[in-house]
């Protein structure tokens, strides 16, 4: 197993959001977390990533609590955290976008794969490596993002609603890249507001409802379950 | 009058470094910790009192004296953060907080000059080597004139350099704009802030220097105009934005001068005025400053 969160309860300042949750990640896994907006899935994602803490329970990377590592060290223990809403620094060109993701990464040779390889995964980004990267569109915004939490050369890519806001076609090709990305190893936790893409994609998904997990299981169970079609897939 | 103005120009330049160095270190750290730095100007006195002390009552070789106040300006300031800015930092103090503590640090710092040491103008030392005139002409340039500005180009460009190629420059301009992100790259900002403030006091310290060899004098309250105006030059510069700073160090240098120089001399106590106005009017028409900001929300009003 590469991640497990034990009965985490959490929020923000006093606001209580995630309520008694406990999932896991096995490596070379890609696992989602489905449900409505507000239901606690980026809070989950923030707090596995350091950004939060959590009240209650724990987060386990295979053997290490994280509870008391910052964000910064957690990337260097194997875990990148992709922000929904990408976050990109707009005031640098895509090269230097993917630079500071690298940040950990100190051998020039190690480097330059990790650089190749995004640039293989998004040639898209190789032709536009100078440009600003505020002036991507939206689709080049969210490559550069997923590239730029590769360049950390993770173990468990945390992917926060990477279609958000994105043409069906760049979805597919999006979802088409992040297939290839696991199929070299690297284990994904994806947050997804799209059910039926998540449920496709995925090994195993967790649906929460309102801070808490309501339904577990493997993608391919989940798919055929009654509640998940009515009230998810709107299949009656 | 061409001539007079080429004059004030060369003169200008000198004053002009002073404002860039100084400008480069307020916009590393409001860039990254999104608050100015009040003490900045007596991070600078402090490397001119060095300087003066080492000289004057030591008699160490001035080279030495002077390397010697850009090392303790750059104490000075890792100090200042150490003290100052790394205790808000950690209990994520309030801005007005940090505000408060910034701006006694800077009242603190000047007042225990004055107290130990008069606020008495001293000679700051000149070497005779830096009083060597050259003239082309009419036009007279000095030396000094022209190792302040080129000391200045070359210091710059490496600044620059370091900000734009290296890992560690990269990761500055990527906390600068987005702290928070930056984190998720792995980059522990505490060093980062550091790093700001070290390279933002050498700075200071190395001008400094620079005035006391233009100006003459040191004096505890010496930090307070060249730190206002290094700030503002920061602000026209883009906040944040690095050869920005240094271009809107040069360019409140020679435009102060040239106010003084072009106007009735009765106006030129308004020199002070002339900066504020000038600031006033660009932020009015340019809200985030001549150059891009990197900030994530830059400007009075915001993007």
């Amino acid at each position: 197993m590469l991640l497990s969160m034990k009965d985490v309860t959490t929020g923000y300042a006093k606001a209580q959001i995630l309520k008694d949750i406990s999932l896991k990640v096995n490596k070379k896994e890609i696992v989602a977390l489905v449900g409505a907006n507000g239901a606690g899935k980026t809070t989950t994602l923030q707090c596995i990533a350091g950004v939060i803490k959590p009240w209650v329970g724990n987060v386990f990377l295979e053997e290490h609590d994280l509870a008391s590592f910052a964000p910064y060290q957690i990337v260097a223990m194997g875990i990148s955290y992709c922000p929904e809403g990408r976050d990109i620094f707009a005031n640098l060109s895509v090269f230097e976008n993917l630079r500071i993701g690298a940040y950990l990464i100190r051998d020039a040779r190690e480097f330059k794969l990790l650089l190749d390889r995004v640039y293989s995964l998004f040639p898209r980004l190789y032709e536009r490596r100078r440009q600003l990267s505020g002036s991507l569109s939206g689709g080049e915004q969210q490559m550069l993002a997923i590239g730029r939490a590769l360049m950390t050369n993770p173990n468990l890519l945390l992917l926060d609603e990477p279609s958000l806001g994105l043409a069906p076609i760049l979805v597919e090709g999006i979802y088409n890249t992040i297939q290839e990305i696991n199929a070299s190893g690297t284990a994904i936790l994806l947050v997804e507001q799209n059910v039926g893409l998540a449920l496709e994609i995925s090994s195993r998904t967790y649906v929460f409802e309102k801070g808490e997990i309501s339904l577990s299981g493997t993608s391919a169970e989940l798919r055929d379950s009654d509640y998940v079609k009515a009230s998810y897939l709107g299949i009656v | 009058m061409g001539l007079y103005l080429v004059q004030q120009l060369i003169n200008a330049i000198s004053y002009g470094s002073i404002l860039g160095l100084l400008a480069v270190g307020y916009t590393m750290i409001y860039g990254i910790l999104g608050l100015i730095n009040f003490a900045h100007g007596e991070i600078f006195m402090i490397g001119a009192f060095i300087c003066y002390f080492l000289v004057s009552l030591y008699h160490v070789p001035w080279v030495i004296a002077a390397l010697l106040a850009v090392a303790a300006s750059t104490v000075a300031g890792l100090l200042l953060e150490r003290v100052v800015y790394r205790p808000c930092i950690k209990r994520k103090a309030p801005v007005l907080t940090v505000f408060i503590a910034s701006f006694g640090a800077s009242l603190g710092l000047r007042f225990s000059f004055m107290m130990f040491f008069t606020d008495r103008r001293r000679a700051f030392p000149i070497p005779e080597f830096f009083e060597k005139m050259y003239f082309w002409g009419e036009i007279a340039i000095g030396l000094r004139d022209i190792i302040i500005f080129v000391t200045t180009i070359v210091i710059m460009s490496l600044v620059a350099c370091f900000i734009k190629y290296t890992r560690l420059g990269t990761a500055m301009r990527g906390v600068s704009f987005d702290t928070k992100t930056a984190q998720l790259m792995g980059i522990n900002s505490a060093r980062i802030i550091v790093a700001a403030f070290a390279i933002g006091s050498a700075l200071a310290g190395i001008s400094a220097i620079e005035y006391g060899l233009t100006f003459g004098i040191v004096n505890p309250g010496m930090g307070f105009t060249p730190g206002l105006e290094g700030f503002i030059a920061a602000v026209l510069g883009g906040i944040g934005n690095v050869p920005g700073a240094m271009i809107g160090g040069f360019l409140i240098g020679v435009g102060e001068i040239l106010f003084v120089a072009l106007l009735p001399p009765e106006l030129s106590p308004l020199r002070p005025l002339f900066v504020w106005a000038l600031l006033f009017v660009i932020l009015f028409l340019r809200p985030t400053g001549l150059f891009r900001p990197n900030v994530k929300f830059a400007g009075i009003w915001g993007e």
